[in-house]
């Protein structure tokens, strides 16, 4: 039992790395994501193609090769580009890499389902303000964003509860810093030296489970907020039908 | 020119490319076995969730509910350990003697006739279980939400035809399910597919393994060609690769829903 | 059916000995040229290997290769995977807590720094600097406990990740066993170089075993005396690391 509780204090700062790297990519990918699902709405044949293919591309390959492959780049330019701007140390960093990468994978993510979400929107809706003279960005804003983040909400939810477990293989991949090491990679080094795999791992899990809860629990909040003109707001269900 | 594709052509074709080309069966074995392991689960969870018998229900939900709830890399790590230990343990309570465990000194397994080795072939079963069970939560609310789908007035006609429970079972639910669940299904393969590149942290030699190794630089003549760090090239190939499979996959369940969907889909939506 | 399977194991135990050939799996790493390598031919090779099969032909053992992590790699040999491990693996107290080694087959090797030339560090001194290691390494626990006060350590999971980050400049400096160095100092060019003062460490190369396979451990360590003896390991030595031995031999 005391290993039990010097597990859970010895990973109670790994996991506020988890968090951080959630924390820093889900709002950079949230706006990212907006622009990309645009961009595949876009009847502009160049934006169109870029904002498909870029979804496409990072939907369809695995975060793990994503980060080896962000990582080796960005090293592999590091003599010619950011050593002379003097952003070497910053960029190859696990605390701006993680972020990061994590950032174009979720934006991709989140672009599909605020995408289909854009084209879920009632029609009926923006015609009516079109009917009432609005200008495109007022009816971007009065209109479509309201109907679309209320559609998207639930899959979001979902999205950046997997965004948050997708943080336990950023330090597979990349170069640890000082004692640096989020929740997984914690788990992974207690049960290298005491090869204890039933305390370990199930501690991760515990934490892994409380945040997705919380993360579950601020977003069913923001969805009742977003849904308070109906007479009885829908409740998020823990498991939302949508699929990552 | 000649000399430098015939030289491109040979250290393509080396040993250490060619196996890097063969570890891609593991890659591929790890997804359909996980893949068609999904369904199966998928199929009993659903099961269980749809049971008239409440601890079975809670077991069918809280299975999805826990495995969805922590990140697959953790479930991809625990589960074999916790699989092999498992047997270990049943092997030693059957054949372990108190000399043997008298005479073992370390801390597990309990005598050293229970030890399991585990090589490439056992942990790919095991990974592929682990992928199974965690992609099989998601197939469980995929399946569970399809058979929901199934139009009661096919259930009843079955039943006014006279097939008992389990015939309207696997004659009509199950067979019309496939075609609610598929768009789902599909979704959850792309996962798989996304989760086979975590095999090397089974110590796997995988794609993911051997693109680190022909990648990495190498500076002594006596181990092979000397190059600089070109690892984001081969990373490069993988990134690819899995956007092909990707879309191969895509195109087939399209396929398969197509056919599958005949007559079936224009009248539910009809 | 408990006495079925006893009879079984029985007679298996008792089979044992007949066999006279012993399947042995050995785990190396494969990313640490010369000592383990993966070849063109995409197989384990180098002074580890070529030592491993003359270790195993003298104690009449059957010996197989398995690649292994070097961060997983006491664990995965404790959970039973394999028999044995030979990855460069330094013989310390600590690791001997939990696993064993046979005799060195390696003398006890100085620690270094390389650094690209023109590195502007105080090297007896180090503050300020970006110090790369492989993770679970003895360096890496000497840089965790001497040199983690005023710089920044980086841990990679093998030595050529490491290695790739000096040449792209991400980090000031490696401090890794002098005898891995050697070589890719040599064959570098003058593109990196050793630099401050060499850190003893470590007890000499040894073949990890664990605790309990006091047998084998025991045909292994007079396998190395013999091949000590006959200056095969020198051989092995010489041909692997330029300049460096005869150790053993006179």
């Amino acid at each position: 039992m005391q290993a039990f509780f010097d597990d859970l204090a010895l990973m109670a700062p790994a996991v506020m790395f988890n968090i951080s790297f959630a924390a820093a990519s889900i709002p950079l990918g949230f706006v990212l994501a907006v622009f990309l699902a645009l961009g595949k709405a876009s009847s502009n044949p160049i934006i169109n193609r870029l904002s498909r293919g870029y979804i496409y591309a990072f939907r369809g390959s695995p975060l793990f090769i994503q980060f080896f492959m962000f990582y080796s780049l960005a090293l592999s330019l590091n003599v010619t580009v950011w050593k002379p701007m003097g952003w070497s140390g910053f960029v190859l960093h696990p605390l701006f890499m993680g972020p990061f990468v994590l950032v174009l994978n979720t934006a991709a993510y989140t672009a599909e389902i605020f995408y289909g979400a854009l084209r879920a929107v009632p029609r009926g809706a923006i015609e009516a303000a079109r009917a009432y003279g609005m200008s495109r960005s007022q009816q971007f804003r009065r209109v479509i964003w309201p109907n679309l983040i209320r559609l998207a909400w639930p899959a979001y939810t979902n999205e950046v509860v997997f965004l948050f477990h997708a943080t336990a293989i950023v330090y597979f991949a990349l170069p640890v810093i000082g004692g640096q090491r989020e929740l997984m990679s914690t788990a992974q080094n207690l049960f290298e030296t005491d090869y204890n795999a039933f305390l370990h791992f199930p501690v991760a899990a515990l934490y892994f489970l409380a945040v997705s809860l919380v993360i579950f629990f601020i977003f069913g909040l923001i969805y009742q907020r977003l849904m308070r003109h109906l007479p009885s707001p829908p409740r998020l269900r823990y498991i939302p039908k949508w699929l990552r | 020119m000649f000399d430098d594709i015939a030289f491109w052509v040979s250290y393509l074709t080396n040993g250490k490319h060619l196996t890097w080309y063969a570890s891609f069966q593991f890659t591929i074995i790890a997804a359909l076995l996980g893949g068609a392991l999904a369904v199966i689960f998928g199929l009993t969870g659903a099961t269980l969730k749809n049971s008239r018998f409440w601890p079975l229900r809670m077991i069918g939900t809280v299975y999805s509910a826990i495995v969805r709830g922590v990140p697959d890399v953790l479930f991809f790590l625990f589960f074999p350990l916790a699989f092999e230990q498992g047997v270990e343990w049943f092997v030693a309570s059957q054949v372990c003697t108190p000399e043997m465990i008298a005479a073992q000194s370390a801390p597990w397994p309990p005598c050293k006739e229970a030890n399991w080795f585990l090589g490439t072939p056992e942990y790919l079963i095991l990974a592929s279980v682990s992928l199974g069970l965690v992609y099989g939560a998601f197939a469980t609310n995929v399946i569970h939400g399809a058979m929901r789908s199934v139009p009661a007035g096919q259930l009843e006609a079955a039943r006014a035809y006279g097939m008992s429970e389990s015939q309207v079972l696997w004659r009509v639910h199950i067979r019309q399910m496939w075609v609610y669940a598929l768009p789902g299904l599909s979704n959850v393969w792309m996962l798989i597919i996304k989760a086979t590149s975590l095999l090397s942290l089974l110590q796997i030699a995988d794609i993911v393994l051997w693109a680190d190794r022909l990648g990495a630089p190498n500076f002594l003549p006596t181990v092979g060609l000397v190059h600089d760090d070109w690892r984001w090239r081969y990373y490069l190939v993988l990134f690819v690769f899995y956007i092909l499979v990707t879309w191969l996959s895509e195109r087939a369940f399209d396929a398969i829903t197509r056919r599958v969907g005949r007559g079936i889909l224009s009248e539910a939506h009809g | 059916m408990k006495n079925v399977l006893l009879a079984a194991a029985a007679v298996l135990a008792l089979g044992a000995p007949a066999f006279a050939q012993e399947n042995v799996r050995i785990a190396t790493e494969g990313a640490y040229a010369p000592w383990n390598f993966l070849n063109d031919a995409g197989e384990p090779a180098g002074f580890e290997i070529d030592l491993g099969n003359a270790i195993c032909e003298k104690a009449g053992l059957t010996c197989e290769w398995i690649l292994n992590d070097w961060d997983s790699m006491i664990p995965n040999m404790l959970a039973g995977n394999y028999d044995m491990l030979m990855a460069g693996m330094s013989i310390t107290e600590e690791r001997q807590q939990t696993i064993d080694f046979t005799q060195n087959y390696f003398p006890p090797d100085p620690s270094k720094f390389v650094a690209a030339p023109g590195a502007n560090f105080d090297f007896a001194n180090l503050q300020g600097a970006r110090i790369g290691v492989q993770s679970g390494t003895i360096q890496a626990a000497y840089a965790e406990a001497n040199l983690a006060e005023g710089n920044t350590i980086v841990s990679f999971a093998t030595a050529d990740q490491n290695m790739a980050d000096l040449m792209a400049g991400n980090i000031d400096t490696i401090l890794a066993d002098g005898a891995y160095l050697e070589p890719i100092v040599t064959a570098a060019n003058g593109a990196i170089e050793f630099v401050g003062e060499d850190v003893l460490i470590g007890g000499g190369v040894g073949a990890g075993l664990r605790k309990e396979d006091t047998e084998l451990k025991a045909k292994l360590d007079e396998a190395i005396t013999a091949l000590k003896a006959d200056g095969t390991v020198d051989k092995l030595i010489g041909q692997w690391f330029e300049g460096q031995g005869p150790f053993f031999t006179e």
